[in-house]
């Protein structure tokens, strides 16, 4: 048993690196809340003084900017990729979990292939086909786009989570009558709960973080994504920091509560899936 | 792979069963992975700029494509930069996940909150973090120079992502914080797997501390980590938000990876056949990094 001591000078250290590893997204915070004439300064104060904080930088970006419409869009697209790959997933993995076909080396080199293709490259295709299909702008596309990066890695993922689930858990389902499909939605996915959740929320931040679809696919500043929105911001001449950080504390915000709330069946499914073979 | 020992076919209907549940991800991947796969292959040999499929496949093959890429002084430039930034993100992250994994390792009060907060980062798209991060680098009123400047070590306004000199290590860094999470998680799993026994075993045979990491804790996470090396060299070499949004491939071409030089042949020139061309280079020499990391791998985990 490690001494009392040592376990507080442990969490010492680990509130030590939390906080280095964590200070851009402190820095980003202290920003968005002051005012411009304390951010801009030559010394500025490491910690805010408190009678200085405002919102008004918050107030500013979203009066001026169409953050809530990007943030809506990045929602949709973030809904419509998770859900499609999720489903068309879980079958798939289910399916190479159980059934030893030629179709696992597809599998596994598909996973590989999509891994190795540079987004910036993927894209050019992209844009052909939505051209001639007359995707670009549109939701839609930029869905498709998000689940042909989502299903190689989640198939994976899902058939790693459904490796760990013992084979006698169908059978025992069988000799009650159930049949294939039944057991596997009657008995198999309810204990697959944590595999689905870790897989989601990994295919959700992906999502809401994907940039080079979202900045070629789609032109029009009203269907702009969030990353998109506030990339555009970075170009102007003159930036103006505390409302630019604001925008991206809130853009971060919704992804930063699923990850903390969510981070241990992430942990675990990536761990009991997609990185042992 | 224990997979192979077991060939025997399988009944008519668990086939039916299997490649039903296959069908719609084997649609995804041959419309969405396959498809464009094809078109960039079609596109690399074939000389214009046409974008409409009918008019790109009536254009005669050629390899012309591929002598002007890999003519280029840009694209030589370009592999340097992708070297140096890979390498220069890889040592840092795994560095820093290995410190963190042995850490979290531990048993510490209000462990399981700490370690949500210190893989956050993860979580994080790239352009924010390349937003964050020019706002703390930026050479008037940037945190870093201001810190910099109080301990006396910096007398100017050295502007991080603007200077030829210091751009790559600015992409660099907001690179290494977004990917040291991922090492984190999986050499932290694999510590988890490592029976305490054999710690036991080693403290009885009188093994210091550094002999434990050695001979105990090092083996039992080697596979997890190469992989994990694997991984992330791939991901870091065609990574494009973080240098993107921050630095463009500026100054002058000093951060102009090959990633970036793809997206701007294709969207800044127009130029697709080319674009095209460079990214079949791209992905073989992925698939050169994937075969050698394979080999090494197998001979690791043995």
């Amino acid at each position: 048993m490690t001494p009392r001591w040592h376990r507080y000078a442990f969490a010492m250290l680990a509130v030590l690196l939390v906080a280095i590893v964590l200070f851009p997204v402190y820095w980003m915070l202290v920003t968005s809340v002051l005012p411009s004439s304390i951010v801009l300064s030559r010394r500025p104060p490491l910690l805010p003084p408190l009678d200085a904080v405002s919102f008004a930088a918050y107030a500013e970006v979203f009066h001026r900017r169409p953050v809530l419409a990007w943030m809506t869009n990045s929602a949709m697209v973030v809904a419509g990729s998770t859900v499609v790959s999720l489903t068309v997933a879980t079958l798939a993995g289910y399916s190479l979990s159980r059934f030893h076909t030629p179709a696992q080396r597809v599998a596994a080199a598909t996973l590989l292939l999509s891994k190795m293709l540079p987004g910036s490259l993927v894209v050019v295709p992209f844009f052909v086909m939505f051209t001639t299909l007359h995707l670009t702008d549109s939701l839609a596309g930029l869905i498709l786009a998000n689940v042909s990066v989502g299903v190689p890695f989640a198939t994976w993922m899902m058939k790693g989570f459904f490796d760990t689930l013992p084979r006698e858990l169908e059978q025992a389902a069988k000799i009650d009558g159930c049949n294939e499909l039944q057991a596997l939605w009657f008995v198999i996915l309810p204990l697959a709960r944590p595999g689905l959740a870790a897989c989601g929320i990994y295919l959700a931040i992906v999502a809401w973080s994907e940039f080079v679809f979202a900045r070629t696919l789609v032109t029009k500043p009203a269907n702009w994504l969030v990353t998109v929105g506030l990339q555009s911001f970075v170009g102007e001449y003159l930036v103006e920091w505390p409302a630019l950080m604001a925008a991206g504390i809130v853009s971060l915000l919704p992804m930063f509560v699923l990850f903390v709330l969510l981070e241990p069946f992430l942990v675990s499914g990536l761990t009991s899936g997609a990185v042992k073979q | 792979m224990k997979v192979a020992v077991r060939r025997q076919r399988l009944p008519a209907r668990d086939r039916w069963l299997a490649y039903g549940l296959l069908a719609p991800a084997f649609c995804v991947v041959a419309l969405l992975v396959g498809w464009p796969l094809w078109v960039i292959v079609q596109m690399s040999l074939r000389p214009g700029r046409a974008l409409e499929l009918g008019k790109l496949l009536s254009q005669p093959l050629g390899a012309g494509n591929f002598e002007r890429v890999l003519g280029a002084p840009a694209t030589w430039a370009a592999f340097a930069h992708s070297a140096v930034y890979t390498t220069g993100t890889l040592v840092p992250a795994f560095a820093l996940g290995l410190v963190a994994a042995l850490l979290f390792h531990r048993t510490f009060p209000a462990r399981r909150w700490l370690r949500s907060l210190l893989l956050l980062p993860w979580a994080v798209p790239g352009v924010i973090v390349s937003i964050s991060f020019l706002w703390m680098f930026d050479a008037s009123f940037g945190v870093v120079n201001s810190v910099l400047r109080r301990l006396g070590w910096l007398s100017t306004d050295l502007a991080w992502f603007v200077d030829s000199n210091t751009a790559m290590i600015a992409v660099i860094l907001p690179t290494i914080w977004k990917s040291f999470p991922f090492f984190a998680i999986t050499m932290l799993a694999a510590l988890q797997s490592i029976p305490a026994t054999l710690y036991e075993a080693a403290r009885v045979d009188g093994a210091t501390a550094w002999q434990q990491f050695v001979h105990v804790t090092w083996p039992g996470i080697r596979g997890a980590a190469m992989l994990a090396v694997l991984l992330n060299t791939l991901w870091t070499f065609r990574e494009f938000d973080i240098i993107f949004a921050s630095t463009g491939g500026g100054p002058a071409g000093a951060t102009e990876t090959l990633g970036i030089l793809v997206y701007r042949e294709a969207f800044g020139s127009f130029r697709f056949g080319t674009a095209a061309a460079l990214g079949v280079v791209m992905l073989v020499t992925a698939l050169g990094v994937v075969a050698a990391g394979y080999r090494w791998l197998r001979e690791e985990t043995r």
